[in-house]
């Protein structure tokens, strides 16, 4: 395992951790979801640099154009809650539970 | 919502499963996932009120997390293997993250409590999609990476569905999370056989999308979203009454209808791969299943609730919904069992 695998792998995983495990705010869940987008883009873009392989210089794009795109639509859920929930806290997402 | 919107984001569902479906490349495999959810994500939370927004911020974060881990095991698996496609995908801890993002996405056993409670959110058109359509593009991927997988890993994971299916949905008197639970159970049978006939899969999935289309549109009809409202739907439709206990049958395997044949080739499949504990363990978890859907044929059919004058007497409005996809998909959820050895014959089982 190089570092620069390593680096990404344990980016990724602490923004997965931080999602899974630190369930307070909806703002924070979207922030570790465009932190583990992050990680994957310099993956990417790390990988296309090292094998030198030209053509997939285009993939980190697209995965930022979709990471940009599935941030707006969590910013836009995040208003949503807002105004019907009255918060943005996970604890008051209890209306479904069994 | 703006017809010219819903074309869009449909027409872009659409578009995102397909481009799933023909990818090769794990990229655009991923594009077609983001797609999908993105474009159901308007549809879900079209009507705001608390319920459909929280299901619909449940359902994005579940889909997201799944999608980004689907694209970090195949990143993965390039820096480890130096590959990008779907079906070599090689590395063993890549080959079981891609499977955990898909039994997230699709809602199977450990990670599968999202799904009742995104679907109670829902109404029954939507929620009729996400159950059915929105299965499709992580089963494919899903298929393509079978080969690879643990395949202990599979069958815990079968095993824990139909059983969690089973038993979750005991306790319920909403009907959207008795059918998200009767899902669980259904998609726990088709990932128990994945590795050993990937075509039963399919054929389960089939009859599973037939059933489950046909439950969802009698609901829809009848307007019904509890049990209760259930048992006096006979009340404004005596034959759709009686046909949907027999739906409700199928799904839960009875032999002479439909339901019956993908339960009854898995577990001959799987007694013949030398797996009779597994086979019988999932034959008796499906009496869990049965328990609740012959609960709601009670409700519906075999007795009568004690209401009130004003309750079992409803306005009797003229019908202005269209019946003809409902009728035609209730004849496919009861009588395809005939069907078996052609199926047989062309599954080449």
């Amino acid at each position: 395992m190089t570092p620069v695998h390593f680096s990404f792998t344990s980016a990724f995983i602490l923004g997965l951790m931080g999602l899974a495990f630190h369930r307070t705010h909806l703002l924070s869940a979207l922030l570790c979801l465009e932190g583990m987008m992050l990680s994957l883009f310099i993956a990417l873009s790390l990988w296309a640099l090292q094998m030198e392989a030209i053509g997939y210089s285009v993939a980190p794009m697209l995965l930022l154009a979709f990471s940009a795109c599935e941030a707006s639509a969590g910013l836009a859920l995040l208003v949503a809650t807002a105004r019907t929930h009255g918060t943005d806290r996970l604890q008051s997402l209890n209306l479904l539970q069994c | 919502m703006n017809p010219y919107v819903l074309t869009i984001l449909l027409s872009s569902l659409g578009l995102g499963t397909i481009l799933t479906f023909a990818s090769s490349h794990w990229l655009l495999a991923w594009m077609g996932l983001e797609i999908n959810t993105l474009a159901i994500i308007p549809i879900m939370a079209q009507q705001s009120h608390p319920r459909a927004i929280e299901a619909t911020t449940k359902y994005f974060l579940t889909q997201a997390t799944a999608a980004a881990m689907i694209l970090f095991a195949s990143t993965t698996n390039a820096w480890l293997v130096g590959e990008w496609e779907i079906h070599q995908l090689s590395h063993p801890l890549a080959t079981t993250t891609v499977m955990l993002a898909l039994a997230l996405k699709l809602g199977l056993a450990p990670v599968h409590f999202w799904l009742p409670e995104v679907l109670q959110g829902l109404e029954l058109t939507t929620g009729l999609i996400l159950s059915t359509w929105q299965k499709l593009a992580p089963f494919a991927l899903m298929i393509q990476v079978a080969p690879t997988i643990n395949s202990s890993l599979l069958i815990a994971m079968g095993l824990l569905s139909t059983l969690v299916g089973g038993w979750g949905g005991l306790n319920q008197t909403q009907l959207r999370k008795i059918l998200a639970y009767s899902s669980i159970a259904h998609l726990g049978w088709m990932v128990l056989i994945l590795q050993y006939a990937p075509s039963l899969t399919l054929l389960s999935l089939f009859l599973y999308i037939i059933m489950t289309s046909s439950a969802f549109l009698t609901l829809k009809t009848n307007n019904s979203l509890t049990i209760n409202t259930l048992a006096t739907s006979w009340t404004k439709s005596p034959t759709l009454a009686a046909l949907t206990a027999l739906v409700l049958l199928s799904l839960g395997g009875l032999p002479p209808l439909s339901g019956f044949m993908p339960k009854w080739l898995i577990l001959q499949e799987l007694t013949k791969q030398g797996l009779p504990l597994s086979a019988t363990l999932a034959a008796m978890t499906a009496l869990l299943s049965l328990y609740f859907y012959l609960r709601l044929c009670y409700a519906m059919t075999l007795t009568i609730y004690p209401n009130t004058l004003t309750a079992t007497a409803p306005w009797r409005l003229n019908f202005t919904l269209i019946t003809l996809p409902l009728s035609i998909i209730t004849i496919l959820a009861l009588g395809l069992l005939p069907l078996t050895p052609a199926v047989t014959t062309l599954l080449t089982l």
